[in-house]
């Protein structure tokens, strides 16, 4: 959910970027021809003016340096009209602001002086637009509604893509289309899907009648976000036969498929109407949509061919391929210069580009930056949301190989973004970025280096208010509580995830599964099965209504964990074997990896007779988890490995010692990294019995202590100094 | 009758003093208030022709426990003699400032009185440099127009102004008028809470300056900021109440003020042009129509309100009527603003729709806040077909004043034109939430629900209901509800409405398809029902009418006479159409 938050604040910035970029260039045009003669001597000259400043933006949009481009308007061009670029400048910078670190904007603040600009230039209609953004940016519904409205009211939707001939002769009626598409976005923001399907419905029909099929396409794309995103269980009724060819056939499908058929279709059209950004940005959503969706046929009658039901890591591979293509075609496109009406005003980005960049990386200060900073001032440099475009194909690359299980892949995708796109994308974006590498380090170097990691974040996103950061706080938390037994701290902490799920602008599927997965696991910590089980189960049913396919690999696990803990082992094994199934048709090799771990510990747990079977199932896990698992999950292994070599009664201690030994004391380093004091305790013991059984009495009675020791810590959670206790 | 004799003198003397200090509006306001008290018969003199009035269709109550709320006599007394003193002493000065004034040479006026320190030269100077200062500003306006529209020209002398008329209040030494003059340096300046209260000084010691109390009046835009004020009781109170009660859309609230305020002054033209607005608010088009044509009598050359009157007009479609007025208006002055809102509504009804934009385009240029004139344009685009200036059009009066329901309900309807129903019912829904008791916003709504678009009939349902519960003259209402919930399958419900919808077309002596259709319903329903005696009664009627109806009224009525003769039933469904 994370990432898919995250690509479609990136096409709605995109668009929005887009619609500004081009507005800017003729916002004389604002005032329809009727009100001209209202200010008709100094009004009449602008009209023509401004034209020629459209054709100055279409034929110089990156060769010149902007200082070029500049002075080639001012000698025709009059005092107000570089008055006009200077506003529209600085509106541009703010509204950049505005998307980059939304909250941290004074609401107030901006206001006043957007009012005091509308006071002054009251046909200058783009304060509108700044002041819809920044209501939208603080949750205000009611003024950003009010103002988005009397933007468009105003503007008629012109300014957006008055370059673009429209299809059919002149048009002299507005392009209120647009102003659907953004309602439609702002009611998604606030969480209203149900209104914003109708609102982009009727701005897929208006857009259809007035053939402007530029805006159709984006609304299809927001469309696509919107059915991806939210847990919509049913379409029925809102949307049309418009959408598909097969819903007029009669064919009832179901959201996924509905979905499926939307991006193809959004896909093609934004690649015939040469929409690079859309098209990009497209790519990204298949790739997204690939990545948990099995591809089933559409139509269930005619020959069946023969379909692996597994999902098709090339087809996201290739999705995200195709996406990074933007960024060369962007190099090719620069000189001949297509109609889409963002690319003639571009340029007019990076104008302000190297300044912004540079009070960013001075802010900053730190080493990481530097890079990216000499990135955007390379002479031909990328439009931001070009930049934006691609650093989210990385996000959802170092995404997609969490899913798959390849830490290596992932953690390196992640750096990119961290190190070459902060400074283009917005702050939640980089965000997640930090987030998924301190997650990383959590996993893989303990809590330590993992909550150092996470004090840097915080400072360097303390604007951010709602932030992921927040939320990865918890997070680990929770986790660390469950390892080392603070059972109280962990329910605590629990219990505030599940208000954040619970959140009141929409609710954020992916969050509240978390929330009550770890809700489970504190339960199942306390030994409280049956509760635990229930929890696991009303999860897995909610995951099954939502088709959130991933995450009931993970809900089928824990309920096989929890059974394999209660001691039904015999109850666990169907649940283990089903998540091995889902594991393998969405290709989550790790999460395999870890479920056929569970599977041998079941197996093992029904008796030393089987202790043959789970030794093989762990070894053939083995080389996945030591190449990618974490500190638990290797742990784990081992341990296992070391039980049921143990438990294998014609296995002697004292031949093979070092068969067990070696990896239980490698389970030991590990586990006290992560201060995982039950599974400490549970080597420990193992050890102790092991060196008893060798006679080897002095180490016998060190391991003894360590168990002792890591007993006490368990039992008495609280006695340790405690440096994170306030952080909460 | 003592109170109408006190106010009558303290007008008197109060239209002395605002002319004194050159306040024409507020001066002439109080005039107009005077001649419109009642005469006591006894004082009645034959020469004062204004009595025709007594004969008018307007309803007016001649109250005698009126003007209860004046009780506090030293307020409205003691201002008055403090004032006289200032002649004496810088009389001359005065006089030629005041002349000065009158010639509308501003600075001059300020110049001459530059040493004086009575209060009242001292009101006049700081006066006549406001007025320089805004005859300034609109001066620069004009020239420094620039693209983005409005320039930052400001009031010049407003700082200076503050400053002064600051440390007068503190000092003490401030009178009346000085506060008044305050209070508008001080809204001007988007101080509002400050000049509130200081304008509230102001009328409290010296009510009969209207213009004090318009411009407090244009402070309160909500009821709490009215209730909050701590206001003397005057007479002149009352006054301020209806209008202010107006502006906030209580028009009954405001329409009993006024009429209470017509116990004392009887002949007030200003009250019965008041009344009509609150009637037009309230949509009683025959009264305001009634009110109007009295007022013409008696005030000819009248321009003030009349574009209301032509509204009226064009609404009732009486283009004779509105042909005289606009051709009056015209040759009275045709450059004010209300005289090209006529016009423009006379060519509009004309159906030449370019000329009546040129025209409302032409007040707008005199006014460019002439909040009906964006309105009225923004219809007349619609007719043009050329929304988007409509939307734009509307859009102003709307940014001009946020309750103009009609402007929300132009946008609407805009919109919808334009086949953006769902984007539509944001303003529909903005005009009914300003408007709640006007059924044909709400039809409006229910209709766009209705579209082929959205079809969400139960809104539609829900918007029906609330215009059928409000007064909804065309009966739209009744009838869409029927053939609503005939649609959704709810025959009760349809046959409630249908019957309901029968009753009030058999009340208003109407006839039509509207009458055929739900008299077919109801003894179709009736029938199978098989409650025959109802069934019966609609089927005779509808053999009252011609056309196909006819026919299946006598084939039902066959139908219904073979079952209660004692056939099986069977027969008659296999015979019934």
């Amino acid at each position: 959910m994370d990432l898919e938050n995250f690509v479609f604040k990136k096409v709605t910035e995109e668009i929005e970027a887009r619609k500004r970029a081009s507005e800017r260039v003729s916002f004389h045009l604002h005032a329809p021809k009727a009100l001209f003669d209202l200010v008709e001597d100094i009004e009449a000259p602008a009209d023509p003016k401004s034209k020629h400043s459209d054709k100055v933006g279409e034929t110089s949009p990156y060769v010149h340096p902007p200082n070029y481009a500049l002075k080639e308007f001012e000698p025709n061009s009059g005092i107000f009209l570089r008055t006009n670029w200077q506003i529209q400048g600085y509106l541009q910078e703010q509204a950049d602001a505005l998307e980059k670190n939304g909250s941290s904007f004074s609401l107030n603040a901006f206001e006043l002086i957007l009012r005091q600009l509308h006071k002054l230039a009251p046909e200058l209609h783009r304060v509108h637009f700044l002041r819809y953004l920044n209501s939208l940016c603080h949750d205000d519904y009611f003024a950003a509604l009010e103002n988005l409205h009397r933007y468009f009211d105003y503007s008629a939707g012109t300014e957006g893509i008055d370059f673009v001939p429209p299809a059919s002769g002149s048009n002299s009626f507005g392009r209120y289309e647009i102003a659907l598409l953004f309602l439609g976005m702002m009611h998604f923001q606030f969480g209203h899907p149900k209104q914003a399907l109708e609102v982009l419905t009727e701005a897929v029909r208006v857009s259809q009648q007035l053939s402007n099929d530029t805006c159709l396409a984006y609304t299809l794309a927001a469309i696509c976000n919107l059915l991806s995103e939210i847990g919509v269980s049913n379409t029925a009724g809102i949307l049309g036969s418009s959408f598909s060819p097969l819903t007029s056939i009669g064919i009832s499908l179901s959201v996924q498929q509905q979905l499926f058929v939307l991006l193809r279709g959004s896909l093609k059209r934004a690649e015939s109407l040469k929409l690079k950004r859309l098209v990009a940005s497209n790519h990204l959503a298949m790739a997204k949509f690939d990545l948990t969706h099995v591809q089933r046929p559409l139509v269930s009658f005619g020959p069946k061919a023969s379909m692996k039901l597994r999902t098709c890591p090339t087809n996201v591979c290739k999705e995200l391929r195709l996406s990074s293509h933007l960024i060369s075609e962007f190099g090719f496109e620069s000189s001949t210069m297509t109609t889409d009406g963002a690319f003639s005003t571009a340029w007019l980005k990076n104008l302000q580009k190297p300044l912004g960049s540079a009070i960013l990386s001075q802010e900053n200060g730190s080493g990481s930056n530097e890079n990216a900073f000499q990135f955007c001032v390379q002479p031909s440099s990328i439009p931001g949301s070009v930049l934006q475009l691609i650093g989210s194909s990385y996000l959802l690359r170092a995404t997609a190989w969490e899913l798959y299980g390849s830490a290596p892949l992932a953690r390196i995708n992640a750096l990119v973004y961290a190190t070459c796109f902060t400074d283009a994308s917005s702050s939640s974006d980089a965000a997640l970025a930090y987030v998924k590498l301190i997650q990383h380090l959590a996993v893989f170097r303990g809590y330590k280096e993992a909550f150092a990691a996470l004090k840097i974040a915080e400072e360097k996103f303390l604007s951010v208010s709602k932030s992921r950061i927040l939320i990865l706080k918890l997070q680990l938390l929770h986790e660390r509580a469950l390892h080392r037994g603070h059972l109280k701290l962990a329910q605590q902490v629990c219990d505030e995830l599940g208000v954040l799920a619970s959140s009141v602008t929409g609710v954020d599927m992916e969050l509240k599964t978390e929330a009550s997965l770890r809700h489970a696991r504190t339960l199942l910590a306390a030994n409280q099965y049956s509760e635990a089980a229930a929890v696991a189960h009303s999860l897995f049913c909610m995951c099954y209504k939502f088709n959130l396919q991933v995450e009931n690999a993970t809900v089928l696990l824990l309920l096989a964990e929890v059974h394999k803990r209660s001691g039904n082992a015999v109850l666990g094994l169907p649940y283990a074997l089903a998540s091995l199934s889902f594991c393998q048709s969405f290709n989550l090799d790790l999460l395999k990896a870890s479920a056929t771990l569970t599977l041998a510990e079941l197996w093992l747990s029904l008796g030393s007779n089987h202790a043959k079977r789970a030794l093989s199932l762990i070894q053939g896990a083995l080389p996945m988890i030591l190449g990618h698992g974490g500190l638990e999950l290797r742990a784990r292994a081992y341990i296992a490995e070391a039980k049921c070599y143990l438990s294998d009664p014609s296995f002697s201690v004292s031949e093979n010692s070092e068969v067990v030994l070696d990896p239980l004391s490698q389970a030991s380093v590990e586990l006290q990294v992560l201060e995982y004091h039950e599974l400490a305790a549970e080597t420990f013991y193992l050890m102790a019995t092991v060196f008893h059984k060798l006679g080897q009495l002095e180490e016998r009675e060190e391991a003894a202590n360590s168990f002792k020791k890591h007993m006490m810590a368990l039992k008495n959670p609280l006695d340790d100094e405690d440096p994170l206790f306030n952080v909460l | 009758m003592n109170s109408k004799e006190s106010c009558r003198s303290e007008l008197r003397i109060a239209i002395r003093q605002l002319s004194d200090r050159c306040l024409y509006t507020a001066s002439k306001w109080a005039a107009e208030q005077l001649i419109g008290i009642e005469q006591d018969p006894a004082n009645f003199t034959p020469s004062n022709t204004r009595f025709q009035w007594g004969s008018s269709s307007i309803r007016r109550r001649f109250r005698t426990n009126e003007i209860t709320s004046t009780p506090i006599a030293g307020v409205s007394y003691v201002s008055t003699p403090v004032m006289e003193e200032d002649d004496a002493v810088d009389g001359d000065f005065y006089l030629l400032a005041k002349s000065y004034f009158d010639c509308r040479e501003y600075r001059r006026a300020a110049h001459v009185l530059r040493d004086q320190t009575g209060k009242k030269s001292v009101f006049l100077r700081c006066y006549a440099l406001y007025l320089a200062g805004e005859k300034r500003k609109e001066e620069e306006v004009i020239e420094l127009e620039g693209p983005l529209g409005k320039t930052d020209s400001v009031n010049r002398e407003l700082v200076s102004l503050e400053r002064e008329l600051s440390t007068l209040r503190k000092n003490g030494s401030i009178d009346p008028f000085g506060l008044y003059l305050y209070g508008l340096v001080l809204k001007e300046k988007g101080s509002e809470n400050v000049a509130r209260t200081v304008l509230v000084e102001s009328v409290n010691s010296y009510p009969w300056n209207w213009n004090a109390w318009s411009e407090l009046q244009s402070l309160c835009t909500t009821i709490d900021t009215l209730n909050s004020l701590n206001l003397n009781n005057h007479w002149m109170k009352d006054f301020f109440l209806a209008s202010a009660y107006q502006e906030i859309r209580m028009h009954s609230e405001s329409l009993a003020k006024y009429e209470y305020l017509q116990g004392t002054f009887g002949y007030s033209n200003y009250i019965q042009a008041q009344i009509a607005k609150a009637q037009y608010s309230l949509r009683e088009f025959q009264q305001v129509e009634t009110i109007f044509e009295e007022l013409l009598r008696n005030d000819p050359y009248r321009v003030e309100d009349m574009d209301m009157y032509s509204n009226v007009l064009y609404a009732n479609e009486c283009s004779s009527a509105l042909s005289y007025l606009a051709h009056r208006v015209f040759m009275t002055d045709k450059y004010r603003p209300e005289s090209c809102c006529i016009i423009g509504n006379y060519y509009s009804l004309k159906g030449q729709h370019e000329k009546s934009v040129m025209y409302f385009r032409r007040a707008l240029k005199l006014n460019k806040n002439y909040l009906s004139a964006w309105t009225l344009m923004g219809h007349e685009y619609i007719e043009m077909k050329n929304t988007p200036a409509a939307v734009d059009a509307y859009r102003r009066a709307i940014d001009i004043n946020q309750c103009d329901y009609r402007a929300w309900y132009g946008l609407g309807q805009a919109y919808e034109m334009m086949g953006m129903p769902f984007y539509a019912l944001h303003y529909f829904r903005k005009s009914v939430f300003l408007q709640p008791n006007d059924s044909r916003l709400w039809i409006s709504m229910a209709h766009c629900y209705e579209t082929d678009q959205l079809r969400m009939l139960e809104e539609a349902i829900k918007c029906y209901r609330r215009a059928a519960n409000c007064n909804d003259r065309e009966a739209i209402a009744l009838h869409q509800l029927a053939k609503l919930h005939y649609e959704l399958g709810r025959p009760e419900e349809a046959a409630f409405y249908y019957k309901k919808d029968l009753e009030r077309m058999e009340a208003e002596e109407r006839e039509g398809p509207n009458m055929v259709e739900a008299l077919l319903y109801l003894a179709t329903y009736y029938k199978t029902q098989k409650r025959f005696e109802e069934a019966e009664v609609y089927c005779t009627r509808l053999l009252d009418f011609t056309g196909p109806e006819k026919e299946t009224a006598k084939s039902l009525l066959r139908g219904m006479r073979t079952t209660q003769s004692g056939f099986p039933s069977m027969d008659v469904e296999h015979f019934s159409p």
